[in-house]
């Protein structure tokens, strides 16, 4: 009996001791090593999906649409599920545009993720899909993507800018707001079947995708339409280097047209010589010439150093000055204020700049904006090139009131001209009205007053006397509506310095109405192929400035100042003084 | 002779029987029912995932031809068709405008209006109502 007990107990001890094991191995695999095996088991059957976010569209002031997005799908291979290569090649090819060949070898392999084609659109890929199921084949799979299409091709294009293979910005708006237009990726966390198949039942953790906002423009594909015409006009009539124009509300900054040429188209960037791609109204800068007479004329009204009453002697053309010679084109005895402006008297405006302190003229050239960048959204803009007092020579400063020894960017000169135009404030241009819906428009302060009003007035006023058959711009009057501007002719600089015999940068840079001015813009031709006695800002660039003016003026609706048989009249004017314009 | 004569037995309890068969049942059935509700769930979440990739199919149909639109219908697009002549541009006649509402200028609300020029005031505000005959 003694030996029978010790046997049961032996037996029960052992039989504790492996339920005890099993028990210990049982805790460890669940609770202690839980974390671990649950990965492993995750990893077999769960994947982390991607929602991709759809980006933003770009739209103009009025809504319409100047880059969206077209889907389409990324064709992807699975190897190991794939039973015969030549057959679904031979299936696939004509949908992916492909040859069979070409298409069989790359499904002929083991690895579970192979891209085969990308960009494929949504309809051929669907069709390949259900031919697929129709013939009970497998092994090709669809992923989500978008090409970002931009549907008026090169219209507006240095301001869009466009995306890389990734879908992110690489220039323009596009790059600017590229955190805006992108959104955020959402995920989803799914369990699979040994066929691949989502089990929605298991569906785990979910982030919705955060579409990107679409951006609100200020540009007026109306206004842009007209400028684009003019500016291609002009840079098939006259064979310049580059051609520019920029449309701008003078009250507000806000910009609503701005055309380039050369330019390119957006869809096919890789074809884009880097000339092409240049926004040359924000990255270009010029000696403006005559346009810049504003800024010495009116700092000067404004510092009280010149009245309504001043007559300045402008030397009957010749105004030797250090040793150097001024010139006019004309000579030109005692002249006001507007009339040197009218008759862009050269020595007059070295006068007056002759009658301000350095610092105090360098100061109101600042205050213009000249020297900075604007902060327009864009990249790529510069500051121009402003020279500090310390800098200048006994000439700079004479050379400065007619726009020599001073380089500006167009945006910063149609700014300046808003300012005169709108009581004297520097306004910040504004590209952007809005992101995303519901976004608030917000009214921007100016940068800066200027000038007084008074003083803004009086030269805007004197402006007026520009676009008359006495001053120099005749050609940039616009039927019905009272036109203020300036004139520019600037020879060109070479790439070694000094300037180039005949080869000039012409531009006219105005406004209207002049008395409630609503839209303020400039026109500039660089290089005009048209000789050197008909290549001036009042022939070449003013009516170019005349006829987008016109055609703006109808589109806006903008209701006319003078009858039109007063404005006709004014033509003959003005066809009778052609001539005499230089 | 006073004996019991009854054969000793073992009697089924009938009552207690019949609720373990029904207890058996009912769990049975809720098991079959869970199993059904399991494929149910399944067969249901299949559809989902089809009626799913049909919209996300039809979504992006729709956003392909919205692309397609836009494109045929952009200001490029248009000047090209005018430019081959599938296009014309036909001037509105004076005569051929009707002016329904006041003329009101573009800046108060920033809406642009085309042909509400009326410099001689006749449709603005306060103007006389006038039998119209035709």
């Amino acid at each position: 009996m003694k030996g029978t007990g010790i046997r049961i107990g032996i037996i029960c001890g052992l039989l504790a001791l492996i339920f005890t094991l099993f028990a210990w191995r049982l805790i460890d695999l669940q609770v202690a090593q839980h974390d671990y095996f649950s990965l492993i088991a995750a990893e077999k059957h769960s994947i982390r999906i991607v929602i991709p976010a759809h980006r933003g569209r770009i739209l103009d002031r009025n809504g319409e649409e100047l880059a969206v997005n077209i889907p389409v799908r990324t064709v992807t291979a699975d190897g190991t599920h794939i039973r015969n290569p030549e057959t679904l090649a031979a299936l696939a090819a004509p949908y992916l545009d492909m040859p069979v060949k070409e298409l069989a070898e790359k499904l002929t392999t083991q690895r579970q993720y192979v891209v085969i084609r990308k960009e494929v659109s949504e309809e051929k890929a669907q069709d390949l899909m259900r031919a697929m199921d129709k013939a009970g084949l497998k092994g090709l799979y669809l992923e989500e993507g978008a090409i970002r299409s931009y549907p008026n091709s090169e219209m507006l294009c240095h301001v869009l800018g466009f995306v890389d293979y990734s879908g992110h910005g690489i220039d323009g708006i596009e790059k600017s707001f590229d955190k805006e237009l992108s959104g955020q990726d959402g995920y989803r966390m799914i369990e699979h079947d040994r066929k691949g198949r989502e089990i929605v039942v298991y569906r785990g953790q979910e982030q919705s995708a955060t579409d990107g906002s679409d951006i609100r423009l200020t540009i007026d594909m109306g206004l842009q339409a007209i400028v684009e015409k003019e500016v291609d006009d002009a840079y098939k009539e006259y064979h310049p280097e580059s051609a520019s124009a920029i449309l701008a509300d003078p009250n507000t900054g806000e910009i609503l047209a701005m055309a380039c040429r050369p330019n390119f188209d957006p869809n096919h960037f890789n074809d884009a010589k880097p000339e092409q791609m240049r926004n040359r109204i924000i990255s270009d800068m010029y000696e403006p010439g005559s346009t810049f007479k504003i800024v010495v004329t009116s700092a000067a009204f404004n510092e009280g150093i010149v009245d309504e009453n001043t007559r300045i002697f402008c030397e009957n053309g010749h105004f030797s000055y250090c040793g150097k010679v001024i010139k006019d084109h004309h000579g030109f005895g005692d002249l006001t204020i507007p009339e040197i402006l009218m008759k862009s008297s050269n020595v007059g405006a070295a006068k007056i700049s002759l009658r301000m302190g350095d610092q105090s003229y360098y100061d109101y050239v600042r205050a213009y904006g000249f020297g900075e960048k604007t902060g327009i959204p864009l990249q790529g803009e510069i500051s121009g090139l402003v020279n500090p007092p310390h800098r200048w020579d006994k000439l700079t400063k004479t050379r400065m009131a007619f726009g020599q020894s001073i380089a500006v960017t167009p945006i910063q000169m149609v700014m300046a001209m808003s300012a005169i135009a709108n009581g004297g404030k520097l306004m910040k241009p504004r590209l952007v009205l809005s992101e995303g819906e519901g976004s608030a428009v917000e009214s921007v302060p100016p940068v800066r007053q200027v000038v007084s009003k008074k003083a803004a007035n009086y030269i805007a006023t004197a402006l007026q006397r520009v676009v008359s058959s006495q001053g120099t711009a005749p050609l940039a009057h616009i039927d019905g509506y009272t036109v203020a501007g300036k004139t520019g002719t600037a020879q060109k600089i070479g790439a070694h310095g000094g300037y180039l015999e005949g080869r000039y940068i012409v531009s006219f840079d105005g406004f209207f109405p002049a008395d409630a001015p609503r839209l303020a813009g400039l026109v500039i031709v660089n290089d005009a192929k048209v000789g050197s006695e008909a290549n001036y800002g009042g022939l070449v660039a003013a009516p170019v400035f005349s006829r987008i003016g016109g055609k703006a003026a109808r589109y806006l609706d903008i209701q006319p100042e003078a009858a039109i048989a007063m404005a006709q009249s004014g033509n003959a004017d003005t066809a009778s003084s052609t001539a005499k314009i230089r | 002779m006073n004996g019991n004569r009854r054969r000793p037995t073992n009697s089924i309890q009938v009552n207690v029987l019949a609720r373990w068969i029904v207890a058996v049942f009912f769990v049975g059935l809720a098991g079959l029912f869970f199993v059904y509700l399991k494929n149910q769930q399944h067969a249901v979440g299949d559809q989902a995932r089809l009626v799913e990739a049909a919209i996300s199919e039809i979504e992006a149909k729709n956003d392909a031809l919205k692309a397609r639109i836009t494109a045929m219908t952009s200001r490029g697009a248009l000047q090209r068709r005018l430019d081959e002549g599938y296009l014309r541009l036909e001037p509105i006649r004076d005569t051929a405008i009707a002016r329904v509402t006041p003329p009101l200028p573009a800046e108060p609300d920033g809406v642009l209006r085309t042909a509400s020029r009326d410099p001689d005031g006749r449709f603005g505000a306060g103007a006389p109502l006038r039998a119209v005959s035709r």
